[in-house]
């Protein structure tokens, strides 16, 4: 208690000089979180506010004077641990928090960098990550901050100290699970998914209490599977045997391994779900539900409102974890209250978020090849049969099918951003597309087995990365940036008429919102693959953002390797804000 | 044209390149350091599938928790006949065997998993051994197939579509499971019971809770074996249109641990010879039958 008293007394000395900044020690409520687009002088949740927009009212930066933008400081995460940085930095308090590659987190001092402490969670050595071990940050409330493990623990640390407040095991990484996302925080809980698509799981959503890590409620994502509330039966999800046939929905993958948003007006929590397992889609007849599809949540009892598939029945691997965020907007002279997800499918969607009815879809890539659009009275995809990959069929190789997007998406896991002011969305897509066929002579766990063999190619000769701003309202793209190297970062957009992204080849970059032109970029020496954040402090605007390349891009190899193959690994957080 | 094994192993190593030869011009010490370390600490550190019954897994009831099974017995054989103690690790299997080469026989794992100086349960095969070419692939030294079994008193012989509507058991995403799923027009796709091993899924047709199963051999033969009594019946022709025809098992080592790999290969031959390894399978109910790869081919 002394102490808490001698912080406060700290803050407030020094109050004079930090504009808007709360108590430090009392820390983020959950209606601050649900606040946090309104407060410029932090950035409390990963999408700066539930909805996940990424949108910053803060215009000290902007179209004319962003060419000034320098470094204020960078910092290092150290160590031999220099790959995969895809977080999103928190800023609360005058402190920077960001997670690490290899399930680390950092608290640094927001104004000069120096590192205040470094949390280092164990893990087995046993585990051999499928995708890299990355992390895409943390989440804030109160004294802690909380964040997920590659061997599936939640972990709250104190934010003061980095000392460990609770530790819950979420599953057993023994059984293929494994966590990477940043947490979401809705009414002082915990929401987080699950992760291991691979390995013939079954999705879920969690909600955990905030202070001590316990359960509250489980969702799972497939139909058939029974959800939880207080530690009770809650009723299964969906209708058993309706889309999947046999007992194939007990593994039936849908793993909400990228998080999800939060509308507070609709206490709705939307989640996206991964593709169905087992991957020769020939194998399980039916829309296998709920997969590749945005499932909505009640916040308080864990049941599922509305969902909407964007691949039924998926057969190219194309994941639904993609964020769904909600945006206002007038629609044919209606205003609206919607939300947007770019899909892996290559698909940009539009629904009403409160009945997730079907609203429109627009192609944002170069290329579907297995889809000729999505049909606007149904909401299914238009599906060209010839591009399926075909059923296993013995010592035969079968038909090779070209198939765009690959099955690693017109966009992944890194989030786009919606501008309030632009009514733009900022996508950060790669037009790519994928050989695929069955592969006889492959072999798991020393049986032999039938593995789907694949080669990734670019489908344009000058990119294979392109930053589009979509207009939900048309379906139109307004501009393009293109870049030779996959896009793997997060975007932020700003009432400066500010639109941020990173790329592989090292750079932090600003663009014109309204018209793509390039106006600022600086080179972080390692690939970026985070997402940026602005705030506001001691009456200046800084941009920050994660550099250092990994993630799961340089895992394939083939053509696409070639647009990345000088890029060094690294491990920095680099803040930046306008030379005096 | 007759080939002995060793003759034709000899052909695939000087397939995969001559790189592996250049290490003994260069850094000489080190291509011939593997067998000398091992010796020299000791101990030889063996990779083997976690869960994989017969063949490995763990078994609290046995010997104080240690690995049981046919390659874990076989483990402690080559470090015995090497004079040295086994170091045994289980470790979960990745989504295919390039991940497990990676993981476990050449780099380790990216989490700190020291790689192993040899894996067991290698599929041996000619595709597999042109595209990796940080292993040493050898000593294929025994075959596995995919078989039936089913309850007693049930036709065990009759097509698989004649079980329809009655319980069929099968390993997950496994290629029995996509065998069955796809039968016949995927008659038996609402019948399937998938579990997480085909160990397993053979034992459930002792325990009422199955009336066929698809597996591997060693997997049915040892379920068989473990359930004394039960009734369990194998099947004796042919699965009609089955996706795979059989495949060799063996060892991989790093590349430059060719030494020794050959070490490891002539106490292989021995135990082939002495009928030990023989032994060693049918402790565990199996039948062994030697690798084709190893057989005389006309």
């Amino acid at each position: 208690m002394k102490r808490r008293y001698s912080q406060i007394i700290g803050t407030l000395a020094a109050a004079t000089s930090l504009v808007g900044t709360p108590l430090a020690a009392a820390g983020p409520t959950s209606t601050d979180i649900d606040n946090d687009a309104a407060t410029p002088g932090d950035v409390i949740s990963y999408g700066l506010g539930p909805w996940g927009q990424r949108f910053s009212s803060l215009d000290k930066v902007n179209t004319a004077n962003v060419a000034k933008l320098v470094p204020a400081f960078a910092a290092s995460l150290g160590g031999e641990k220099q790959r995969g940085q895809e977080a999103q930095p928190i800023v609360y308090g005058g402190m920077i928090y960001v997670t690490g590659s290899y399930s680390r987190v950092f608290a640094f001092d927001a104004r000069t960098g120096e590192k205040k402490w470094e949390y280092n969670a164990r893990l087995p050595d046993g585990i051999m990550p499928c995708c890299d071990v990355v992390n895409r940050g943390a989440a804030i409330h109160g004294d802690k901050i909380v964040f997920a493990t590659l061997d599936a623990h939640l972990i709250a640390l104190n934010r003061e100290t980095g000392k460990v407040v609770w530790n819950k095991k979420m599953a057993d990484y023994t059984a293929g699970y494994s966590a990477t996302a940043a947490p979401l925080i809705v009414k002082n809980m915990v929401i987080y998914g699950n992760s291991g698509g691979e390995f013939g799981i079954t999705g879920a959503v969690n909600a955990y209490n905030v202070d001590t890590g316990e359960l509250i409620w489980s969702r799972p994502t497939i139909e058939g599977n029974m959800g939880s509330l207080n530690g009770k039966d809650n009723g299964i999800t969906g209708k058993t045997n309706a889309t999947w046939p046999g007992d194939l929905w007990k593994t039936g993958g849908g793993a909400t391994w990228l998080g999800g948003t939060y509308d507070p007006a609709t206490n709705l929590i939307y989640m996206g779900t991964g593709n169905p397992g087992p991957w020769n889609s020939h194998l399980r007849p039916g829309d296998n539900l709920y997969t590749s599809s945005t499932i909505a949540v009640d916040a308080d009892s864990g049941v599922i409102k509305w969902h909407y598939q964007t691949t039924p029945h998926d057969g190219w691997d194309f994941d639904g974890v993609n964020e769904f965020i909600p945006f206002d907007a007038t629609i044919g002279g209606k205003p609206m209250k919607l939300g947007a997800k770019a899909d892996r499918n290559g698909y940009f969607y539009v629904l009403d978020r409160v009945t997730g009815k079907f609203v429109s879809a627009s192609k944002f890539v170069a290329q579907t090849t297995w889809a000729n659009g999505i049909n606007a009275k149904t909401g299914r995809p238009n599906y060209v049969d010839a591009n399926r990959p075909g059923a296993p069929a013995g010592a035969d190789k079968g038909s090779v099918v070209f198939a765009s997007p690959s099955f690693l998406g017109g966009k992944n896991w890194m989030p786009m951003a919606y501008s309030k002011d632009t009514g733009l969305f900022y996508i950060p897509s790669n037009d790519w597309g994928m050989d695929i066929w069955n592969e006889p002579i492959a072999y798991k766990k020393g049986a032999a087995y039938l593995g789907a063999g694949f080669t990734i190619k670019p489908i344009a000769d000058d990119h294979i990365g392109a930053l589009r701003a979509m207009d939900p309202a048309t379906g139109k793209i307004v501009w393009e940036y293109k870049n030779s190297a996959p896009l793997w970062g997060g975007v932020l957009t700003t009432h400066g008429n500010l639109v941020f992204t990173g790329t592989p080849e090292g750079y932090l970059k600003a663009f014109d919102a309204k018209t793509g032109q390039e106006l600022w970029k600086f080179q972080t020496g390692s690939g970026v693959v985070g997402s940026p954040i602005t705030w506001e402090q001691d009456g200046e605007q800084y941009v920050a953002v994660m550099s250092g390349w990994g993630g799961a891009v340089p895992l394939w190899g083939g053509e696409v390797a070639k647009t990345f193959k000088e890029i060094s690994q690294g491990g920095m957080l680099w803040v930046f804000k306008l030379a005096r | 044209m007759a080939r002995d094994r060793r003759s034709l192993l000899k052909g695939l190593a000087a397939a995969a390149g001559t790189l592996g030869l250049s290490t003994a011009f260069g850094p000489a010490r080190l291509g011939a350091a593997p067998l000398e370390k091992v010796k020299e600490l000791g101990v030889l550190r063996v990779g083997l599938y976690a869960d994989n019954r017969p063949w490995s897994w763990e078994d609290p009831s046995s010997n104080g928790g240690q690995p049981a099974g046919i390659d874990a017995d076989l483990a402690r054989a080559l470090a015995e006949t090497l004079g040295l103690r086994a170091d045994i690790v289980l470790f979960a299997a990745g989504e295919d065997l390039s991940d497990d080469l990676r993981n476990v026989v050449w780099r380790g794992g990216l989490l700190g998993f020291k790689p192993c100086d040899v894996m067991l349960h290698v599929p041996f095969d000619r595709a597999i051994i042109r595209q990796e070419d940080n292993v040493f692939f050898l000593a294929p030294y025994c075959r596995e197939s995919f078989g039936a079994a089913c309850s007693r008193g049930g036709n065990c012989e009759a097509m698989p579509a004649s079980f329809k509507g009655r319980p069929v058991a099968v390993e997950l995403a496994s290629i029995p499971d996509f065998y069955l799923l796809g039968h016949a027009g995927g008659v038996l796709a609402r019948d399937l019971v998938h579990l997480s091993t085909g160990y397993g899924a053979v034992s459930a047709l002792a325990e009422g809770r199955a009336d066929f199963a698809v597996a591997t051999t060693a997997q049915i033969e040892a379920a068989v074996a473990d359930h004394p009594g039960a009734g369990i019946q194998v099947r004796k022709s042919a699965l009609p249109m089955m996706l795979s025809p059989g495949w060799d098992i063996g060892l991989a080592v790093k590349e430059n641990s060719r030494t020794l790999g050959s070490a490891l290969e002539d106490a292989i031959d021995a135990m082939i010879a002495s009928g030990r390894l023989k032994a060693i399978f049918s402790r565990h109910g199996v039948e062994w039958r030697p690798a084709m790869a190893a057989q005389p081919q006309g």
